[in-house]
């Protein structure tokens, strides 16, 4: 690559957050006029990446130089990094839903004359702008009035109303339909056609297959490999080897499968977006779980897995569009929560702080949140039987705490979890649920986990473990199913899966 | 220090706005020249106050579910006004109209209930709403003209307990009796502590700090008992502050020791969590609504029987008094946070101010202003606190 | 955990206890047998009532005396609240004066911190004469005499008197005032005129207009009179509050809806305030003034009438009620008990003895001679 054709180069970058080093020494070089994929893993870095270039971590954050156009830039925040031509269209769209596509655009940025806003100058150009993207509506349409593609859309006729000049799109179909999707990625060619460069990240492979010249992944912190590439002929195999890399050690506990009959079945299981009409997150979900069996479910952040789970807990999420659930052979109508727990399911969500957990409640009280019944003699809570219960968990789990009646926020993320999985636990459920149980999670107490989990299985219970991890999967499941945009894609015996195979099924349509 | 931490058990924030509440009453009776610390001015403090501590009551919940109702003083005025309306219009016994009122006060609850639970309109408008019709609905009815209640009802909103016994005591005998029974209970309450202290941990709290709080307690319940039962021969502690009480003690149970208590707390707390636990989030709402204003309609009735009539106006801005006595007594704004004791003890603090205040014979304006601070200060000091994580200058003083 | 802040309580009143024990209650009948405590208690409420004409005892020249007005918010409360304040001193005696700003609750709670403070006699204006009852019977037990002021004490036994310019009187004489007012400047009858009432939680206002109607009701039958809008029962014609801004709305619409093809000649108003805004809005609305009658002789007022814009106010000059409660007060110190009169109401319990005063009826012509002694509104006439 010569230097002359670069218009980015990020050199030996390292960012280093409290105990975690998110980035260790990440070089990155995109070529002028190009689309350049950046892959890898959740967690990976990619995102952290990305907001040391926009200046969400300004300059002095983070070690290693930027040079973009031939010169070394020290952005201090987004405004800076904006007004040097580069732009981020974010995974979660960032538009004011109740203004118009034009206040949307010219938001910070409005055109004034004498101190008022000149709407007539703003809508002819939003008018020419919106042209540009594919779009011929209306300029005064309220942004809640358009759906996610629009929308998507609108986010970046913005990022080209600022005249820019490198583009760059997180996860930018993760919340669009197929022909959303499409529409999306010709705009990016067309626009590299006009001379616009543009960073895409993205773990869809059939996605960077179609458009990108250049690569780079990146795993752990570290740039694995950078190439260029000829749109339509990436070898997809080489990316995954890439992606997935690290060799599986030996952070698992040894554990042998006793699995009895199938007490959990689901078929055809069918949810519909509640925020986007007529997309499903859930497209005819059928598996099912035996006692004392670890199933796991692999897929990539947005590929509908918390989505299905939630959706099965008591129908917590979404519109419900069709679907039935076994459960020892029973077929049961879980229509809330209280019933699906009193069927004995009991789902950990994957979102600790803001799913799992009432941060203002001690360990005591959450412990037995889920069941207070057990607790209740003669219409009151027994706080002896609670306190008795909540020590016992403590004991048994190794809660790491002083006091029982400490709040919750003093636990660091292995502990909280525990009490998480303790809450579950006092249900006595039959089929446990747990949506990324180890996320955020030092090492020591993920052993301790996994070790839980193994226990919970020789009980008898039939235990899901949804996971981004495919290490963890390979490692804790006996069986695994991937998921791939709402759909089952695949169903293997973990004794026969790898790290290449599971991808492969996770990031492709099987079609 | 060491040792009073024991005694009081380890967490000293929340003592602070008692501990303001003793050196309010201190103050006031210094500066009175002893005229606050009497048996009839107690007597007042508490049944002249005792309607807007039992919306407070109520409010606790309202307000820890994230929610907060404007509506209470139309719906205490309302369902007073029917009240009287019913028995002088339509010679229904007393106890009918009451029975009347309280169902009004459940009805209009439900109606907001219904607003906030099943449409999903928040509690503010639906209560702003709430008060606007049950205000207008008020004067309406009464075509502005106040009706006189029932005279029975005089007993429930300013009456006191009957005489009886033995005279040596010196005291209202029905008003000894509740305080020998309040420290027993009280006694009882901490053996049986004392007694599961140890379950688990293993480390049972020391047997000297349970006899010093008992004795502590037996001594405070006991003055208080002194005061109020050693006023002027036929009175005693006044009926509204024994349904305060009976009310207090209530939904200090509901609030901590029963299934729907913890539901209110989880929904505050985090609505999304509580839901994934099998909450009925819905039907909590529905329910701690319905019960605000059924609790409303109690007030009201309290004020209507010390009033000897029910007037157009009554209820006027009651709500803000409640929700100001929630917010001293610390419930967070966001919702989750609170309790019903710190609430009565919050509403203690405003109502022993505005009383200090008039046995000085400040004007209602100052008052109003001093109250006004009082507020601010009270809450800001509880942002500061949790903001900086530092224990409040209390804490610290008792932490070395 | 929640016991534990009861404890607190418990600690921070046992350090009370220690500094303040013994100026608590103190039971004055401790010694007294069981039998008459419990007699006492099962009569108490009856014998109310007959100790009110009981034996009366006299108290200390230098006794607190306590005002309870119902707020500040209008001249006659003000100059009320000066006056007492003022006289009461040169009396003598030790005036506690506290004003309630329109709020029941208040005021019970104010009553009951002047009886805390030890008053002998307490002056009740109230918000609501109804919604006093138990604080006043209190005061009576507590051997305090209770004086209504200028509102009759209703719906209880804890009332000695009531002080105030006679209701129904007043209501005449506005009606009379207006009638003169008609024929001097509107010519030949019929008149057009309409009817507004004041507040009706006040217990005057009823009888303000029932002693308006009793002169006006006649001339209506027959014709001399005619109210347009028909509006002639006291709900209909009531101000909420006294409020001058719904008395405003309300004449507005009247204007709008009755007289865009009639004038309007004459309108009975029960106050200054009420009269003013009938009067602005008969202005705003291209009328030419009509003939309006008030109550209070408010400075204002007092202006409007001896500019011709208002034709005649009543004043019920607030010294005179002060002076006359004064000397009630006077002859309760000395032992005399309350004076006699023979004028008494029903307050629903009770009949209560009533000191009536004669109020007097302002227009331009005597302005001069009725203010002669009221240097401040002397000068408004200018």
């Amino acid at each position: 690559m010569e230097k002359d054709s670069l218009i980015l180069e990020m050199r030996g970058i390292t960012k280093e957050f409290p105990g975690v080093k998110a980035l260790d020494d990440v070089n990155l070089s995109v070529r002028k006029g190009t689309i350049h994929a950046i892959c890898g893993e959740n967690g990976a870095g990619k995102s952290t990446l990305m907001k040391v270039l926009s200046g969400v971590y300004p300059y002095g954050t983070y070690d290693g130089k930027i040079i973009y156009l031939g010169e070394e830039v020290k952005f201090k925040n987004i405004k800076e990094s904006e007004a040097a031509g580069i732009a981020i269209i974010h995974q979660e769209l960032t538009m004011i839903p109740e203004l118009s596509i034009t206040e949307n655009i010219f938001m910070g940025n409005e055109i004034e004359r004498k101190g008022l806003i000149d709407w007539a100058e703003e809508k002819r150009r939003t008018y020419e702008i919106l042209k540009k993207v594919g779009l011929s509506i209306n300029p005064d349409i309220l942004i809640k009035h358009l759906g996610v593609g629009q929308q998507q859309l609108v986010e970046i006729a913005k990022a080209l109303s600022k005249n820019v000049k490198l583009l760059i799109l997180d996860e930018p179909t993760s919340a669009l339909n197929e022909a959303d999707s499409e529409n999306l990625l010709n705009l990016m060619v067309e626009l590299k056609n006009k001379g616009i460069t543009c960073i895409m990240i993205s773990h869809k492979l059939n996605e960077i297959a179609a458009v990108s010249d250049d690569v780079t992944v990146i795993r752990d912190g570290h740039t694995v490999e950078s190439y260029p590439v000829e749109a339509g002929k990436v070898d997809e195999d080489r990316i995954i080897k890439a992606m997935v890399g690290r060799s599986i050690e030996n952070r698992y506990p040894e554990h042998e499968a006793h699995p009895g009959d199938i007490i959990f079945e689901v078929k055809d299981w069918c949810v519909e977006d509640p925020d986007v009409e007529g997309r499903m997150v859930c497209k005819n979900a059928s598996f099912n779980v035996r006692a004392g069996e670890i199933v796991g479910f692999a897929g990539l952040m947005g590929a509908g897995r918390t989505e299905l789970m939630r959706s099965l807990f008591g129908k917590n999420y979404g519109i419900y569009r069709g679907g039935t659930i076994k459960i020892k052979g029973r077929e049961v109508k879980l229509n809330s929560v209280e019933t699906a727990i009193k069927n004995g399911l009991a789902y950990v969500p994957e979102d600790r702080k803001n799913l799992g957990l009432n941060l203002l409640d001690s360990i005591r009280k959450t412990i037995v949140s889920a069941d207070l019944d057990k607790i209740t003699k003669s219409g009151l809570l027994d706080l002896n039987d609670e306190k008795k219960a909540a020590e016992e968990y403590r004991k048994s789990l190794k809660i790491k705490t002083a006091n029982v009646e400490a709040g919750v926020t003093t636990l660091s993320g292995g502990n909280q979890q525990k009490v998480v999985l303790s809450k579950w636990m006092f249900t006595e459920p039959d089929i446990l649920i747990l949506d990324e149980p180890t996320r955020g999670i030092d090492v020591g107490a993920k052993y301790e986990i996994y070790k839980l989990i193994h226990q919970l299985a020789d009980e008898g219970k039939a235990v899901i473990l949804v996971s981004s991890e495919l290490p963890e999967l390979l490692g804790m499941a006996d069986r695994i199913y991937t998921i791939f945009e709402g759909t089952i894609t695949g169903e293997i015996m973990s004794s026969e899966a790898n790290q290449e195979g599971l991808m492969k099924k996770m990031t492709i349509t099987s079609n | 220090m060491k040792y009073i931490k024991q005694v009081l058990g380890g967490d000293l924030r929340q003592y602070t706005m008692v501990l303001a509440l003793g050196v309010l009453i201190v103050i006031f009776n210094i500066i009175s020249g002893g005229r606050m610390l009497t048996s009839s001015n107690f007597q007042n403090l508490i049944s002249g106050n005792a309607y807007v501590l039992v919306l407070a009551l109520g409010m606790l919940m309202v307000i820890v579910i994230g929610q907060i109702d404007l509506s209470v003083g139309s719906v205490a005025g309302f369902a007073g006004m029917v009240m009287a309306l019913v028995a002088k219009n339509y010679n229904v016994p007393w106890w009918c109209a009451v029975l009347i009122a309280i169902v009004i006060g459940i009805l209009a609850g439900a109606w907001h209930g219904f607003f906030l639970a099943q449409l999903g309109i928040p509690g503010f408008i639906t209560t702003l709403g709430g008060m606007m019709i049950f205000r207008g609905g008020v004067i309406w009815i009464s075509h502005s003209i106040s009706v006189p209640a029932p005279e029975q009802l005089k007993w429930f909103g300013a009456g006191y307990l009957p005489e009886w016994g033995p005279a040596f005591t010196g005291m209202n005998n029905s008003t000894l009796l509740l305080g020998i029974i309040g420290i027993a209970c009280y006694i009882f309450a901490q053996l049986k502590k004392y007694k599961h202290s140890g379950d688990g941990t293993g480390a049972k709290d020391p047997i000297w700090a349970v006899v010093v709080r008992i004795a502590l307690m037996t001594v405070l319940i006991g003055y208080f008992t002194w005061l109020f039962g050693s006023g002027r021969v036929g009175t005693s502690f006044p009926v509204p502050g024994l349904i305060l009480l009976l009310l207090t003690i209530i939904y200090h149970i509901i609030t901590q020791r029963t299934k729907f208590g913890r539901h209110v707390y989880a929904v505050g707390g985090n609505k999304a969590a509580a839901a994934l636990s099998g909450v009925n989030v819905k039907k909590t709402y529905f329910l701690t609504m319905m019960n605000m204003s059924f609790l409303a309609a109690v007030a009201g009735i309290l004020f209507v029987g010390r009033s000897t009539a029910a007037g157009p106006a009554d209820g006027t801005s009651w709500e803000m008094d409640a929700i100001a006595s929630v917010f001293i007594g610390g419930a967070a704004v966001s919702g989750g946070v609170g309790t019903i004791l710190a609430t009565i003890v919050g509403g203690l603090v405003m109502a022993v101010l505005n009383n200090g205040l008039m046995l000085m014979g400040v004007g209602a304006d100052k008052t109003q202003v001093i109250k006004g601070f009082v507020l601010l200060a009270a809450v800001a000091f509880d942002v500061y606190n949790k903001k900086s994580g530092k224990s409040s200058i209390i804490g610290r003083i008792f932490s070395k | 955990m929640k016991k534990r802040t009861l404890l607190s309580m418990a600690m921070v009143a046992t350090m009370m206890v220690a500094t303040f024990a013994g100026c608590g209650g103190g039971r004055e009948g401790a010694t007294e047998t069981a039998e008459t405590q419990t007699t006492e208690t099962t009569e108490a409420t009856d014998s109310a009532a007959e100790e009110t004409t009981a034996d009366m005892p006299g108290f200390d020249a230098g006794a607190t005396i306590g005002i309870s007005l119902p707020w500040l918010g209008t001249q006659n409360w003000k100059e009320a609240e000066e006056m007492f304040t003022t006289q009461l001193e040169e009396a003598g005696y030790t005036p506690l004066v506290q004003a309630a700003d329109n709020k029941v609750t208040q005021q019970q709670q104010q009553i009951e911190s002047m009886i805390e403070n030890g008053a002998k006699v307490i002056v009740v204006g109230p918000v609501d004469g109804s919604q006093l009852g138990s604080v006043l019977e209190q005061a009576k037990e507590a051997g305090v005499y209770v004086i209504g002021y200028d509102r009759l004490l209703e719906n209880t036994t804890g009332v000695d008197g009531v002080v105030q310019f006679g209701s129904v009187k007043t209501g005449e004489l506005q009606a009379q005032a207006l009638l003169q007012g008609l024929e001097e400047k509107k010519g030949d009858k019929p008149y057009n005129i309409e009817l507004f009432g004041g507040g009706p939680a006040d217990p005057n206002a009823p009888n303000f207009f029932k002693g308006a109607m009793s002169v006006l009701q006649p001339l209506i039958d027959d014709g001399t009179l005619v109210v347009v809008s028909g509006q002639t029962e006291f709900t209909q014609c009531a101000t909420v509050d006294w409020d001058n801004a719904k008395a405003q709305s309300r004449m507005d619409s009247l204007l709008s809806g009755f007289y865009s093809d009639k004038e309007i000649d004459g309108v009975l108003s029960p106050n200054d305030g009420i009269a003013r805004a009938i009067i602005t809005s008969c202005e705003n609305a291209g009328q030419d003034i009509p003939v309006v009658s008030g109550l209070d002789a408010e400075n204002e007022s007092v202006e409007w009438v001896w500019q011709g814009r208002q034709y005649s106010t009543v004043a019920k000059p607030t010294d005179d009620l002060v002076k006359k409660t004064i000397e009630i007060i006077n002859s309760l110190q000395a032992g005399n008990g309350m004076p006699s009169t023979d004028v008494t109401a029903d307050n629903g319990v009770i009949e209560v003895p009533i000191y009536e005063l004669p109020p007097v009826v302002v227009t331009k012509d005597n302005a001069k001679e009725v203010f002669a002694n009221d240097p401040s509104r002397l000068d408004l006439l200018k």
